[in-house]
């Protein structure tokens, strides 16, 4: 194992701008750096070798700031994981986003890590991802054209692929506000409380009277990014939400993941779990909708 | 490559440093100032011994670039005594067991120390959770908690 890192070129922007002009300068063998929790181990392993690294922690326009907007919730993207957990405004109206970064063991590494920091590994094992995913989050990314939008469901092309571009920064994660009698829950299922997802679930589902007008279910770990299990929303949308049809959309939406076999786990144990982690999410979320 | 100009508080010393850009916290702290007592085990971000306190937070030494703690105030396990008395999570420790092999120690007794300093009260579950990101091999962590425990309740009656 080696111990040391190998030398690059480091910057320190005072500014976006300046970030992204020295990204677009040497776009190829650049790495930008946040929290670094992933990064630095990567860089150690030698499985990266940037020549420049630059952190964006001091430019000027970057926060972590997470505050209630007219639209809804912004989360500067150099929020930590911690802090998000612990913000008040997300426990109380985003209370799957708590929950899912609460499943995190590490103290440090969500004391140190940045949620934007997790979702642009892209790791379809992300716990932060399906709670974005289902909350319909949207990422304002910087670059050298201006600025522009990108839904997290359009984020995401394959294991560490994203849609983002070498030069592009996201500043900030923006999350929609929700509707009345709306619950959302997250569940995993690990090894040990420390270890990455083997299958990971997040729902929100909005309830009128006894009737789901609206439902996103999201899972994670069974295919090579986060996924959307959109014919299982289906079944629920529009129809009285009873345990029969809760264990029908699970079941569709175990036969949607196309999980694989690794170290964590087996495709099919992935494939038996999700339905048991979408049956009990579906689950939770209804309580939570009513309370 | 270009060294970065590092000035930063460790253990309220304050230092003016050096450093090229690749060199981690944990380098800085073990090699260039023979700060050893902060541990380094897993190297990638597992297991907590690398921990110590950057602006009173936990965070992982092994994945912090020196460069990028500039202006901070650092806290590390030789920072916690203070005129020669052991402060008291780290009496707490050597009281209860809690130290074997004692490499997760450094790591354990800061990161113990951030939580009672957010919440000097704790019960069992919040401090195992808290500590989740510290590995130890060797105490199967029941000393640890009950140590953690008997600091805080010696600290709020007012104990050093």
């Amino acid at each position: 194992m080696f111990r040391t890192l190998k030398p690059f070129e480091y910057f320190e922007p005072k500014t976006i701008k300046e970030a992204v002009d020295i990204l677009s300068t040497h776009d190829s063998g650049t790495k930008i750096l946040a929290g670094g929790v992933d990064l630095v181990p990567r860089l150690r392993k030698r499985q990266i070798h940037p020549e420049y690294m630059v952190n964006i922690q001091q430019a000027k326009e970057m926060n972590g700031t997470i505050e209630d907007t007219a639209e809804g919730l912004r989360i500067g993207a150099l929020a930590s994981l911690r802090s998000i957990e612990l913000s008040p405004l997300v426990h109380k109206n985003y209370f799957v986003l708590h929950e899912a970064i609460a499943s995190i063991a590490s103290t440090q590494v969500k004391t140190q890590g940045t949620a934007v920091g997790n979702l642009c590994v892209a790791t379809p094992a992300s716990d932060v991802a399906p709670a974005l995913l289902v909350l319909n989050a949207n990422f304002r990314v910087v670059g050298p054209s201006g600025e522009k939008i990108v839904p997290v469901e359009n984020f995401y092309l394959g294991v560490g692929k994203t849609v983002l571009q070498d030069n592009e920064i996201i500043v900030e994660i923006l999350l929609p506000k929700l509707q009345p009698k709306t619950g959302g829950a997250f569940l995993k299922l690990v090894r040990t409380a420390a270890d990455i997802a083997k299958v990971n679930a997040a729902v929100i589902l909005t309830m009128i009277d006894d009737t789901c007008s609206d439902v996103r279910i999201a899972v994670g770990s069974v295919a090579p990014t986060v996924l959307r299990v959109k014919k299982a929303e289906e079944i629920l949308k529009g129809q009285k939400v009873e345990p029969k049809l809760i264990e029908a959309a699970a079941k569709t939406a175990a036969e949607e993941v196309k999980p694989i076999s690794d170290l964590r786990s087996t495709a099919e144990y992935r494939r038996e779990t999700t339905l048991v982690l979408v049956r009990r999410t579906l689950s939770a979320a209804l309580e939570r909708a009513k309370a | 490559m270009k060294k970065e100009v590092v000035n930063l508080t460790i253990n309220d010393t304050p230092y003016e440093l050096l450093v090229e850009p690749q060199v981690t916290l944990n380098e800085l702290l073990r090699e260039q100032l023979d700060l050893t007592g902060t541990k380094i085990s897993c190297a990638a971000g597992e297991c907590g011994a690398c921990t110590v306190l950057i602006d009173g937070k936990p965070m992982l030494s092994c994945c912090t670039l020196a460069a990028t703690v500039k202006g901070k105030n650092i806290t590390t396990i030789e920072g916690l005594a203070k005129n020669g008395e052991l402060h008291p999570l780290q009496k707490a420790f050597v009281e209860h067991g809690a130290i074997q092999c004692g490499f997760c120690s450094p790591g354990m007794i800061l990161t113990a120390k951030a939580l009672l300093d957010e919440n000097p009260n704790p019960t069992r579950e919040e401090v195992k959770s808290y500590l989740a990101g510290n590995l130890c091999r060797c105490t199967g962590y029941v000393k640890i908690i009950d140590a953690v425990l008997a600091a805080a309740s010696q600290m709020n009656k007012g104990g050093k």
